[in-house]
C-alpha cells in the first residue's frame, strides 16, 4: 500500500506540470460503477424467524448452507467454488461441509451438467456452477437432451430432479458480450426443465430452495448485478418461495408491466414515473418462475387492465416476451393491445 | 542429511538457496517449479512420437481357436458360468436375427444388431457385481441380457408396445432397468460418460463396494463429452470403469478417420487413467481386464480404461448398409476366423462342456423363447395415447393438462383418423 502511495507521488512528480491535471477526472462525467436503477428492499419477513443483513451472494451461500446443512447427499461444484467463487457465493462452504461437498472441476461446463446429472440420477442431490451464464451453451446438449428428457425418456424409470444448476445472469454494466448474457429463452423452449429468475435477496434464497428441493431440473440464473448492491434482511433459517407462481408486487388498473430479474427494479421506477407524470396506474408483476410460467396471474391482470408491456434485458426477437405476449394474445377475448419492449441496455451493449 | 531436509523446505525459496548447493542435481533451479507439470528438464529438442511403442499391445487369454496361450491368465471359471456366457452370447444373436428381419418385414421401426461384438458385453458383464451400475451407448444389449433381462421386454422396448417399462417413448433398442441398474439408453453419443462420472463421485460418498462402468465406441470417445467425463473421473478420484468398444466403423467412418493417435487406450495416460487394450472376441481377456478394474477402482478410488478390439460384423443399424463403405471379404473374415462365439465354442467343445448335439438343442429352444416372445409382443396394444403428457416434470404442470385435454377433445371428434385400434384406452 505504501509503496504504490509512493509510486503515485513519483508518477506525479515525473509528468510534466498541467498533464497531471489532464490526467484528473473530469467533473460530471458517468461514475463506472452507476447502476441504471435503484435497488429498493423488501421489508423484512417475519414468518421465518430471525433476519438477517444480506446481499444477494450472502443470500446463495445462506441457501446453499442451509441446503448442504440438511440434506447429507448435497453437494456443490463448478468452478473455483472451492475457495468461495468468483461472486463469493460459496465462501466458508468448504471449510464448513468439506472437500468432498464443496469442490471445484476442471474447466468444461458440458462435463460439469453431464457429472450433476450423473450425480442427481444416484438420487444424491446436485448443485452445479456455471460461472457465467453467456458459457451455458456447451452444456446445452447435456440440459436439453439429457436433463430435460431423462424422466420423459425412461418411463419414469430414472430421472435427474435433484439436479440444481446455477449460473450469474444479465447484465453488469461492462461485461459486454459475455459476461452479460440472458439466455432464459433458449431453454424456455425445451419441457423438462425448470427455470426460475429471482429479483432481490429474500426471493433468491427461497427460490433457491425451492429448485434445490424439486424433484425436477432447475436452472437458477441471479442477477449479477444485483450480488452487492442488492441487500435486504434476509431469514437465516431455510424457508421456500413456491416455483411457477408470479408476484403482484403492485397492483394498478391502467397497464400490466411484466418483468423479472434486474428488470423488476426498473419497471418499478417506470411505475412510479408514468403514476406521477402521465397519471397512469400500473399493475407490476415479477414472474419469478420463466418455465413453466404462471399463466393465470398475467392473464387474469391483463384481463383488468387491457394492456400489457413486458420488458427483458435479452434480444426482441424470440426474447421471451414473444411467448408471454402470444399466450396472452390467445386467452384474451377483447382486442387487446400488447408491447412488449427490450431494455435500453441492450442497446448499449450493441446487440 | 539435514542440509537436504533444509533445501526441501526451501524449495519455494530459491533464492535462499546456499551458492555451495546451486547447480547439483538436488537443488530447485535444477528441477521445474511449474505448479503445472513436474517432470524433469530436457535440453534435448524433441518431439514425443504418438507411438512410442508401436502402440499399445492387445491383451489375450485364448487364441483363435479357443486355446487358453496362458495357463495363468485363465480365469477359470466353473462350467456353470462359461455356459452362461455361452448361451447368452448365443440368445443375443438369435434375438438380434429375429429382430433385424422383423424391422425388414416392417414390424418395428428401427433395430441394431450386436453382431461380432457379444464377447465384450458378455466378458465384461460377468465381470461386475450385479448392483453395479450400467451407463451404455447403444450396442451393449448382452450386459442387460446378463443379468436376467426377459425377453419380453427387450421385445416390448422394440415394438413399443403397452408393456415397455420406458412407456413406448423411445426408439428400439432404448433399454433402461431400474431393478439390473441398467440407465436408459439415450441417442446422443457420449453424453452418458460425464454422467456415469457423476454417477461415480455419488456412488463412492454413498456405497463403498459399487462400481460404476460406462460403454461408448471408438466413435464416440471423439466427443467433447468424452474428453470431460475422462478428466473429471481422474481429477475426482472416482470408482468408474470406463470400457471402449472400438469395434472399428462408426457407422461408415473408419478408425483411421476417427483418430490418428493409438485408438482410445493411448488417450488414457494423457488423463492420468489406467489404461489397457483387450482383445474383445475374446470373453476371458475382457473378464479378466474387468474384473481386475472393477475391482481396483472400487479398492483405490481411480477410474480405469479398457479398450476392447472388436470387430462390428453387422450394419450400424437397419438404416444402414455398409456395403456400401467396406468388402464383403473384410467382414466375411471376422465372421468366420474371429467371432468371440466361435472361439468360445471352441474353448467349451476342447473342455467338452458342449456338443453338437447340444448346440443343436440349444439352437432350437432359444429360437423357439425368441420367437414366443417376439409373437407375444406383437400382439400387444401400444401405450394410450396420455402418456404423451406424463413425466415430462415429476408432476404435470397446467400448460401440459391443457395440451392434454385438446388431444382428448381432438380425439373424441377426429378419432376415426387415427389407428386408435392399435393403442390402449
Amino acid at each position: 500500500m505504501a509503496a504504490m502511495a509512493a509510486a503515485g507521488r513519483a508518477l506525479r512528480a515525473a509528468l510534466p506540470a498541467g498533464l497531471w491535471g489532464r490526467l484528473a477526472p473530469l467533473p460530471g462525467a458517468p461514475r463506472r460503477t452507476a447502476a441504471h436503477f435503484a435497488f429498493q428492499p423488501d421489508p423484512a419477513p417475519r414468518e421465518y424467524g430471525q433476519t438477517q443483513k444480506m446481499n444477494l451472494f450472502q443470500s446463495i451461500t445462506s441457501a446453499l448452507d442451509n441446503a448442504l446443512a440438511k440434506d447429507p447427499t448435497a453437494v456443490v461444484f463448478g468452478e473455483d467454488v472451492a475457495f468461495g467463487g468468483v461472486f463469493r457465493c460459496t465462501v466458508g462452504l468448504r471449510d464448513k461441509y468439506g472437500k468432498d461437498r464443496v469442490f471445484n472441476t476442471p474447466l468444461c461446463e458440458q462435463g460439469i451438467v453431464g457429472f450433476g446429472i450423473g450425480i442427481a440420477v444416484t438420487g444424491a442431490t446436485a448443485i452445479a456452477e456455471i460461472q457465467f451464464a453467456d458459457y451455458i451453451f456447451p452444456a446445452f446438449d447435456q440440459i436439453v437432451n439429457e436433463a430435460a428428457k431423462y424422466r420423459y425418456r425412461s418411463g419414469d424409470l430414472f430421472n435427474c430432479g435433484s439436479l440444481t444448476i446455477r449460473a450469474p445472469w444479465g447484465c453488469v454494466g461492462h461485461g459486454a458480450l459475455y459476461h452479460s448474457q440472458s439466455p432464459e429463452a433458449f431453454f424456455a423452449h425445451c419441457p423438462g426443465i425448470k427455470i426460475v429468475i429471482p429479483r432481490s435477496p429474500l426471493q433468491a434464497k427461497g427460490l433457491l430452495l425451492s429448485c434445490i428441493e424439486d424433484k425436477n431440473p432447475c436452472i437458477f440464473f441471479e442477477p449479477k448485478i444485483l450480488y452487492r448492491a442488492a441487500v435486504e434482511q434476509v431469514p437465516v433459517e431455510p424457508y421456500n418461495i413456491p416455483l411457477s407462481q408470479a408476484e403482484v408486487l403492485q397492483t394498478g388498473n391502467d397497464v400490466t408491466m411484466v418483468a423479472w430479474g434486474t428488470q423488476v427494479h426498473v419497471i418499478k421506477e417506470v411505475a412510479a414515473m408514468a403514476q406521477e407524470k402521465l397519471g397512469v396506474s400500473c399493475e407490476v408483476i415479477d414472474l419469478r418462475t420463466i418455465l413453466p410460467w404462471d399463466t393465470e396471474t398475467i392473464c387474469k391482470s391483463v384481463a383488468k387492465t387491457g394492456r400489457l408491456l413486458i420488458s427483458h434485458e435479452a434480444p426482441l426477437t424470440g426474447g421471451f416476451a414473444s411467448e408471454i405476449s402470444s399466450t396472452v394474445q390467445e386467452q384474451s377475448n377483447s382486442g387487446l393491445i400488447v408491447v412488449p419492449v427490450f431494455s435500453t441496455v441492450s442497446l448499449l451493449t450493441a446487440w | 542429511m539435514a542440509a537436504l531436509r533444509a533445501l526441501r523446505w526451501r524449495r519455494r525459496l530459491p533464492g535462499l538457496v546456499p551458492r555451495r548447493l546451486r547447480g547439483t542435481a538436488e537443488s530447485p533451479e535444477e528441477r521445474p517449479q511449474f505448479p503445472g507439470a513436474s517432470a524433469a528438464f530436457s535440453d534435448h529438442l524433441e518431439f514425443i512420437q504418438p507411438q512410442v511403442l508401436a502402440g499399445i499391445p492387445v491383451y489375450r487369454v485364448m487364441d483363435r481357436q479357443g486355446q487358453v496361450l496362458r495357463a495363468s491368465e485363465d480365469p477359470q471359471l466353473p462350467k456353470e458360468e462359461v455356459l452362461k456366457l455361452y448361451r447368452t452370447m448365443t440368445l443375443l444373436n438369435t434375438m438380434d436375427r429375429i429382430l433385424y428381419e422383423s424391422q425388414r418385414q416392417g414390424r418395428i421401426s428401427f433395430y441394431m444388431t450386436n453382431y461380432g461384438e457379444e464377447g465384450t458385453h458378455v466378458g465384461s458383464a460377468a465381470a461386475l457385481d450385479p448392483n453395479d451400475l450400467v451407463f451404455g451407448q447403444y450396442r451393449e444389449a448382452g450386459v442387460l441380457l446378463y443379468r436376467g433381462y426377459p425377453l419380453e421386454l427387450f421385445m416390448a422396448q422394440c415394438y413399443g408396445n403397452a408393456r415397455d417399462p420406458g412407456k413406448g417413448r423411445q426408439m428400439p433398442v432404448h433399454y433402461g432397468c431400474a431393478e439390473r441398474h441398467f440407465v436408459t439408453i439415450s441417442s446422443p453419443l457420449a453424453t452418458q460418460i460425464p454422467q456415469a462420472v457423476g454417477a461415480a463421485y455419488a456412488i463412492k460418498r454413498a456405497d463403498a463396494s459399487r462400481a460404476v462402468v460406462c460403454y461408448f465406441g471408438e466413435g464416440a470417445a471423439s466427443e467433447g463429452d468424452a474428453h470431460a467425463g475422462f478428466n473429471f473421473a481422474a481429477t475426482l478420484e472416482c470408482p468408474i470403469v470406463f470400457f471402449c468398444r472400438n469395434n472399428g466403423y462408426a457407422i461408415s467412418t473408419p478408425t483411421a478417420e476417427q483418430y490418428r493417435g493409438d485408438g482410445i487406450a493411448a488417450r488414457g495416460p494423457g488423463y492420468g487413467l489406467l489404461s489397457i487394450r483387450v482383445d474383445g472376441n475374446d470373453v476371458f481377456a475382457v473378464f479378466n481386464a474387468t474384473r481386475e478394474a472393477r475391482r481396483r477402482a472400487v479398492a483405490e478410488n481411480q477410474p480405469f480404461l479398457i479398450e476392447a478390439m472388436t470387430y462390428r460384423i453387422g450394419h450400424h443399424s437397419t438404416s444402414d448398409d455398409s456395403s456400401a463403405y467396406r468388402s464383403v471379404d473384410e467382414v466375411n473374415y471376422w465372421d468366420k476366423q474371429d467371432h468371440p462365439i466361435s472361439r468360445l465354442r471352441l474353448f467349451l467343445e476342447r473342455r467338452a462342456w458342449w456338443d453338437e448335439r447340444q448346440e443343436r438343442d440349444w439352437r432350437k429352444s432359444s429360437r423357439k423363447m425368441v420367437l414366443e416372445a417376439f409373437e407375444q409382443a406383437e400382439r400387444e396394444p401400444k401405450p394410450p395415447p396420455r402418456l404423451l403428457f406424463s413425466d415430462v416434470y415429476r408432476e404435470m404442470p397446467p400448460r401440459l393438462r391443457r395440451q392434454r385435454e385438446e388431444l382428448e377433445r381432438h380425439l373424441e371428434t377426429y378419432g376415426e383418423h387415427y389407428p386408435l385400434q392399435h393403442f390402449q384406452k
